[in-house]
């Protein structure tokens, strides 16, 4: 940006190397954050980034050891004693954490947490400190500040426990605010909330940012300058423009190229899919109503819609939008309370155990998360072989070339095989699950956030290997997702859903590029859409059959 | 309507603390009925004693003992209820009375070990938390686990020998003595605390990996705030579990312990009723060990909400995020 005068350093980190045990996770990183502005360091899982993190905050866990200089205004917190460390943290620099349904203390009310962090003002009892806590509730925009000081964390949403957090963390006015994915856990509406909120505080109390992302796209939209990590060794540093504009270094190339948000054309174009005769999955005029604690819920109201064989369906939503309810009435887990679904022109018969079973050869599930869908103590051959036991399938010894044909088809090595799911990593189980749930040749696939607990690179080969698949065998899909750009990205049409209900359906380019409903355009809005972007056009040009 | 709410469930389990009491009597009157013969004839009966059994049927009579068993039952259960615990077949006292007396020593006993219990577990649980990584916390994670397996009465005669026989701390002819009792305490408390401290250890363990121990530490919290507040104050729950259900290893160890020690109590009333074969008292103690055990867990129960604001009933605050994204 234009410099007035050469800022000073408030963080210059030299050096830096960090190990837990022998393991090395930081590699001799340097970097500087300036008052005033914002830094965003950008990696993947296992980059190192949280532990520099948490080695500033002085965090460190007893197996890690740091080498090097962490200057914070000038003093070396690593070789600082103990006393003036904490003497520096909060009150100096404030920690914005990763997920904040568990960053505070079930056990004690929100205002006994503020106060510890308002104790490091010097204000002379409960009673101020409690005014200036409610003072700053008010500043960071959360509604009735008296009743969520008595207030327990386990009664507010992740949103407002992630705003309780900030004004926790500004409270004793730190020169510099480290925010470790401080969205990643929340709703995509949220997650623009929350970084314009941070954002916002930024610039307007002066206080330096340390953004630690995943997100390349948030990070180019929200930072001033960039720090690209791999494997704990910086890539690449610049300005958040010139890093975003020209990437140098390969591994930011990538990166660039693997975020959903700045590519939406890149699978649909390279991919000659051809959709096949009729609808693969047909739901009408479904609703459910759940009863809980006297109360009743209505998770899905009076939904319709219809899949093209052979084609992409998306269900967007957040949390308590009905899109899980929905995939649960697909399955037949749950009966619908009214309206009818069909499967490849079969009913969804949730009363008749045979058929259901007969349905879920055609219709198969991959889950969300792939560290807790694998039983840790099956190998992977026997994970993948087991639907065909289950169905009787093919006979004993050809079920192993059906196996390793299932590996091939979703890019896994014959090695595998015999190794269990501890030992591969969340992108190998991942396509473990998909190859598991293709095994018995099923015409739909329902495909529950695949990618949301995997890295963006991750995340772009899993895609590249449903859209390959897609096009050999004709496959529907059904996919879950909060991630309207990963939706933008693979699917030919889409249902937004809000509190069960439909807000809009349509043909994805439509829906991306015309959107008739405010709450569409909101959760449009929340796509991360870094200025730097050259291009222009975010609209899909593929119609889909509909 | 939520004090209406919390209050059927208060009532609720003090229902079913009363049903569990009541299943604990009929089930000792069981074992007792089921065992050969009635008090009366082993009693009398005894070659020793020369009756013969048409001598002493109306004394069988008289105490209800040929009636069907389920009478008897009736009989014993309503009394039971009525705070009778009937008459000592041997010193043909109250029941009750035998046991007001005996139970001051006992309780005084018992508290004083959980006292020291709890006092050695936060102890044990501080150090294994605190204490330079290498050494003391090694140390401090062990001693529980060693304590377990060693017997509660060889620690009582190794403390016996010890600071009675050698180092003269107190005398073993005055069981009731200040010093005596603190020892007799430190041998019953010991494996208790042990267990708490096997509990404790592994909950603090628990918390100081969570998030919100790492995000109170950023707040530049001192590590005695940090341990009391972020570590102590979560694993409550649990710790209080674990004393409740230590109330059983108690009563079963105080009785050991007061024979060990030569203390007058509940436990060397039982030894003797065991021995004479006083049903009466032994129904008693073993009834009034299972309400003290109930009692005891219903107080726990009771306990949880106050500990754990997340199992108090759902208040209808805002749990989505509507407001958030309305904001």
């Amino acid at each position: 940006m234009n410099a007035v005068s050469p800022p000073a350093d408030l963080l210059a980190i030299r050096g830096l190397s960090i190990a837990y045990g022998n393991k090395p996770a930081v590699h001799d990183v340097d970097l500087t954050l300036h008052a005033g502005r914002s830094l965003a360091l950008i990696g993947e899982s296992g980059s190192g980034k949280s532990t520099i993190a948490r080695a500033l905050c002085g965090l460190l866990p007893a197996s890690g050891t740091a080498r090097g200089r962490i200057l914070f205004q000038g003093q070396d917190l690593l070789a600082l004693p103990e006393a003036r460390l904490r003497a520096l943290r909060g009150r100096a620099i404030g920690f914005v954490p990763q997920d904040p349904q568990n960053a505070l203390n079930p056990v004690r009310s929100i205002g006994a947490q503020a106060q510890e962090a308002a104790r490091l003002l010097d204000l002379p009892d409960v009673a101020a400190r409690r005014a200036r806590i409610l003072q700053t509730f008010a500043r960071i925009g959360l509604a009735d500040p008296a009743r969520l000081y008595d207030a327990y964390p386990h009664q507010l949403s992740g949103g407002m426990l992630q705003r309780v957090l900030i004004g926790l963390a500004i409270l004793p006015g730190p020169a510099l605010i480290v925010a470790d994915e401080p969205t990643s856990a929340l709703d995509v509406t949220i997650q623009k909330r929350i970084l314009d909120l941070l954002g916002a505080l930024q610039a307007e109390l002066g206080i330096s940012l340390l953004l630690i992302t995943h997100d390349l796209a948030i990070a180019a939209e929200r930072a001033h300058d960039v720090v690209v990590l791999k494997d704990g060794q910086v890539q690449e540093r610049g300005t958040a423009d010139q890093v975003f504009r020209q990437p140098r270094s390969a591994y930011a190339r990538r990166l660039q190229a693997d975020v959903p948000a700045l590519n939406p054309e890149r699978f649909r174009a390279a991919t000659a899919r051809q959709p096949g005769a009729g609808e693969a999955i047909h739901v009408d005029g479904v609703s459910k109503t759940f009863q809980a604690e006297g109360r009743s819920v209505r998770a899905v109201q009076d939904v319709s819609f219809g899949v093209p064989a052979g084609t992409t369906h998306a269900l967007v939503g957040e949390s308590g939008s009905g899109k899980t309810t929905l995939v649960r009435l697909l399955l037949g887990l749950e009966r619908p309370d009214r309206g009818h679904i069909a499967v490849a022109g079969t009913p969804v018969a949730t009363d008749a155990p045979d058929r259901l079973r007969g349905l879920r050869r055609e219709l198969q599930l991959v889950y969300q998360n792939p560290f807790t869908s694998l039983d840790p103590t099956w190998s992977v051959g026997g994970i993948i072989a087991e639907p065909l036991q289950r169905y009787d399938v093919g006979h004993r010894g050809d079920r192993q070339a059906q196996v390793i044909e299932a590996l091939r088809a979703v890019d896994l090595p014959e090695q595998v095989l015999r190794r269990r799911p501890g030992a591969l990593s969340g992108g190998q189980r991942q396509r473990v699950a998909i190859a598991r749930a293709l095994i018995l040749r099923p015409k739909v696939l329902v495909l529950d956030e695949p990618t949301s607990a995997l890295d963006v690179t991750v995340q772009a080969g899993i895609v590249e290997v449903l859209f390959r698949l897609q096009a050999q065998l004709g496959l529907t899909y059904l996919f879950v997702s909060h991630d309207l750009a990963l939706i933008r990205q693979l699917a030919d049409s889409v249902t937004v859903l809000r509190h069960g209900q439909v807000v809009e359906q349509g043909p994805v380019a439509q829906i991306f590029s015309r959107p008739r409903e405010a709450y569409t355009r909101l959760l449009l809005d929340s796509i991360p859409r870094p200025a730097a972007a050259s291009r222009e056009s975010f609209l899909v040009d593929q119609e889909t059959e509909n | 309507m939520t004090r209406n709410t919390s209050l059927s469930q208060a009532a609720r389990r003090i229902g079913q603390a009363l049903v569990v009491i009541l299943l604990a009597y009929s089930f000792t009157f069981l074992i007792i009925s089921v065992l050969p013969g009635d008090p009366i004839s082993n009693m009398l009966l005894d070659p020793e004693n020369g009756f013969t059994e048409e001598e002493i049927a109306p004394i069988i009579a008289h105490y209800g003992l040929d009636r069907p068993v389920l009478e008897q039952w009736w009989m014993a259960i309503s009394r039971f209820a009525l705070g009778d615990l009937g008459i000592s077949l041997r010193s043909n006292r109250p029941v009750s009375s035998m046991l007001l007396e005996a139970l001051p020593s006992t309780l005084l006993l018992a508290g004083s070990a959980m006292l020291v219990a709890l006092l050695l577990a936060l102890l044990i649980a501080y150090a294994s938390q605190n204490l330079p990584r290498r050494w003391g916390q090694g140390v401090a994670r062990v001693l529980p686990a060693l304590s377990l397996s060693v017997p509660s009465f060889v620690i009582g005669l190794v403390l016996i020998q010890v600071f009675a026989f050698q180092l003269g701390l107190f005398r073993i002819t005055q069981p009731n003595s200040l010093a005596a009792t603190f020892f007799a305490a430190l041998a019953l408390g010991i494996p208790v605390s042990a267990q708490i401290a096997e509990v404790l250890i592994a909950n603090l363990d628990h918390e100081a990996g969570q998030e919100y121990f790492a995000v109170a530490q950023a707040r530049g919290l001192r590590r005695s705030q940090l341990f009391l507040r972020h570590q102590l104050r979560p694993s409550a729950l649990p710790v209080v579990t674990m004393i409740a259900l230590s109330i059983g290893e108690l009563l079963g160890g105080s009785l050991i312990t007061e024979t060990i020690f030569g203390r007058k109590g509940v436990g060397s009333l039982v030894q003797s009723a065991v021995v004479t074969q006083d049903f009466p008292v032994l129904q008693s103690v073993v009834s009034l060990a299972a309400v003290v055990f109930v009692l005891v867990n219903l107080l726990a129960d009771l306990l949880y909400p106050l500990l754990d604001p997340r199992l108090r009933r759902r208040d209808t605050a805002a749990r989505d995020d509507t407001a958030e994204r309305l904001a």
